[in-house]
């Protein structure tokens, strides 16, 4: 039989001289590492205000909702879809959503996929989710999704507003993601994904503008 | 994709008299470069940085057979398929069959280089499956049917009124623009209904990280996550060398690449797959492809001098600092990959016979490896493709060349044959000075003038000078 594209590729690789690895050098310690909670706040803050992301600081439930309204009044959203973990699901924004005459849904609403696809695409004026991490290095909401945190509520509609608890700033990449693929133990999710402000792009005449395919504007409110 | 690799130095002509590609060259290359070095002066200390991503890729490259079976092995375990392809037509034809037996007849797609490399979107095209790139530049650059012209903006140099006339015949437009942000919006309508109907989803790999299974995509526009979210089925094509040891590793490199690359410290997203979609999700792939494409690269990884290519991991820094590329744009490299990035690859992977001109191209001036985070030495493979071109007779070396460089080699290695040999130069050259310069010579010497000046020779030379006015002093040393 004739060998498989796999078996050769590999042989052929391996059959190839061997070369040195080279020593890796000592990196300094990221300045972020040295940062307490009000300085990792600031320059989380910084960087996501640099591309054009909002951030606010909310004590409680209670202000988290008085942030949302705000934005439901100024950006005449009617229609939101929510993600379902617990941050978000601790808001009750579906009672909220009545107060305010905002409509709230979940991907378990919709019966099936094409219905929650066509909502999610062309129904819904906002994605309001969780975030497992925020990484202060540049500004960075990490998401881990899974049946509680769909793909697209956090990016197909044009504004995403992410809900975080303080308690999840942390100063670098490594932080959050060696908790999901580190030997925590945990099993890495399908899909995780680093947010860093809205979509963009510079592709015509090098003119850079928001919501290419994505958000146009994404707001996050730290918790707590 | 055609390869017009054999055509450069017409090209080049051609596109040295674009005068809006010219004034485009003048100022995106060097802004792109000067946010480069400003951001990467975020890292503590930003020559260790470029150091570790050095290392990082020659470790890569070395340890390449076993970190591609040890990511195989996480990735099946995470419910992946994992495909091999020896060449293009291979690659091209498992993407094929995986969208007949799914009976698809459009598929969406993230912009990736080794999908240029295979002609991918020609293929799906030949069987009736319209494919649309979703990056906004790779779009235009594919309704257009050019090359990409940078590795960043594809499209970059099309003039708005250009983009305006396509938008209307090929992208549903309803009103003319000139407004790159309204001609933006246009593109984003037309594609969210393809990625909102598509079902088969087509991405490159920016990383795969061999201790976890999971691939990386770096973008900003957001195209590549819808095609990760919204089609059931999920294909992504990588070449070997994009393994990487450990999630660790890739995140250095994420930053390094970033930086280099558009002078961000971090592209808008990063999304990391590891196996289809979990079954509690709503949307997401059911089933991911990874095709794993050599296309001549287990054949170079037996050359150490070409081994060094597969370190680049397509930032495009050396694009942006090349002198050579500043005036001819990315169109004349006729292929996938342009600038020092594409004398280095498109050598490697056509072979050298259509590709002379490319790395012949270059003045050496090593600016390309001064900053390339991959630690790839440009000038030196120029210079080995060179040789090996010499070797086998495909360039001659002429019978002027080899007795100049004869007298030349002989007099270097002598200096009292040198300064013989000078001296009776000097006059020589005296004669056709102009002004202080030498401007144009007669016989095999014109062709060096078509683009250089020399300095006409002062008339006493430094060491004359200098004996005289020791001499002057008494002879003290």
């Amino acid at each position: 039989m004739k060998e498989s594209a796999r078996e050769e590729i590999l042989a052929r690789l391996r059959q190839a001289p061997k070369m040195e690895i080279p020593a890796r050098p000592v990196m300094p310690t990221p300045r972020e590492v040295l940062l307490d909670r009000d300085g990792l706040t600031a320059r989380f803050t910084e960087e996501l205000t640099r591309e054009s992301g909002v951030v606010y600081r909310a004590a409680d439930r209670e202000e988290i909702l008085d942030y949302l309204t705000e934005i439901a009044r100024a950006e005449s959203l009617t229609r939101i879809m929510m993600s379902t973990d617990d941050m978000i699901r601790s808001l009750d924004l579906p009672a909220w959503g009545e107060r305010q005459g905002v409509s709230v849904s979940t991907a378990a609403d919709y019966p099936d996929r094409e219905s929650y696809t066509r909502a999610v695409f062309d129904e819904t004026d906002a994605g309001v989710t969780g975030a497992d991490f925020a990484v202060a290095e540049t500004g960075t909401l990490v998401i881990a999704h899974g049946g509680n945190q769909p793909r697209l509520v956090s990016l197909a509609p044009v504004l995403h507003v992410a809900v975080v608890g303080i308690d999840r700033l942390v100063p670098t990449y490594e932080d959050a993601l060696s908790v999901f693929y580190g030997d925590a133990g945990l099993i890495p999710p399908a899909h995780l994904t680093l947010v860093t402000g809205p979509s963009m792009t510079a592709d015509i005449r090098a003119t850079a503008f928001k919501g290419m395919h994505g958000p146009r504007r994404v707001i996050v409110i730290l918790a707590g | 994709m055609k390869i017009d690799t054999g055509n450069f130095v017409r090209n080049a002509k051609l596109e040295m008299q674009n005068q809006y590609a010219r004034t485009f060259l003048s100022l995106l290359p060097p802004y792109i470069a000067a946010r480069r070095v400003k951001v990467m002066g975020s890292f503590p200390d930003p020559a260790a940085a470029q150091e570790l991503s050095r290392a990082i890729r020659a470790e890569a490259v070395a340890r390449m057979p076993d970190l591609l079976e040890e990511f195989e092995k996480n990735a099946v375990a995470a419910g992946a398929r994992v495909l091999w392809a020896r060449n293009a037509a291979e690659a091209n034809e498992m993407v094929l069959s995986i969208a007949r037996e799914r009976n698809v007849t459009m598929v969406t797609k993230g912009k990736s280089m080794i999908s240029e490399e295979t002609g991918l979107n020609d293929a799906l095209a030949r069987e009736g499956i319209e494919p649309f790139e979703t990056d906004l530049g790779e779009f235009i650059a594919q309704q257009l049917g050019r090359p990409p012209f940078h590795i960043v903006g594809p499209a970059i140099n099309v003039p708005v009124e250009e983009v305006c006339d396509l938008f209307m015949k090929k992208a549903g437009m309803q009103e003319e623009t000139t407004d790159p942000v309204e001609l933006g919006y246009a593109a984003r309508l037309f594609l969210r209904d393809k990625f909102r109907r598509a079902r088969l989803g087509i991405t490159g790999v920016n990383m795969a990280v061999a201790d976890t299974g999971a691939i990386i995509n770096v973008e900003n526009e957001g195209n590549i996550r819808f095609n990760k979210s919204s089609p059931r089925t999920q294909v992504s094509v990588m070449s070997p060398e994009k393994v990487v040891p450990t999630t660790t590793d890739a995140l250095h490199l994420l930053r390094v690449l970033c930086r280099n690359c558009t002078g961000q410290s971090i592209s808008a997203y990063v999304s990391i797959d590891r196996g289809p979609r979990e079954p509690a999700e709503i949307d997401g792939p059911e089933e991911l492809f990874i095709i794993i494409v050599d296309n001549g690269r287990s054949r170079l990884y037996h050359d150490p001098k070409l081994r060094e290519a597969l370190r680049c991991i397509r930032c495009g820094a050396c694009l942006n600092l090349c002198p050579v590329y500043a005036k001819i744009g990315g169109y004349p490299y006729g292929w996938a990959y342009s600038g020092p990035m594409g004398q280095v690859l498109n050598p490697a992977l056509l072979g050298l016979e259509e590709t002379s001109d490319l790395f012949n191209a270059c003045t050496l001036c090593g600016t390309c490896r001064e900053v390339c985070p991959a630690g790839i030495d440009h000038p030196a493979i120029f210079l080995h493709y060179r040789a090996l071109e010499v070797k086998r007779k495909r360039r001659s070396s002429g019978r002027w060349e080899t007795i100049l460089f004869g007298v030349w080699g002989t007099a270097a290695a002598h200096s009292a044959v040198w300064r013989f040999l000078y001296r009776l130069a000097r006059p020589v050259l005296a004669v056709f000075g102009n002004n202080g310069k030498i401007e144009a010579m007669p016989g095999p010497f014109a062709g060096w003038f078509g683009a250089r000046d020399l300095p006409v020779p002062a008339r006493r030379t430094f060491r004359d000078q200098w004996r005289e006015s020791l001499s002057k002093q008494g002879g003290a040393s």
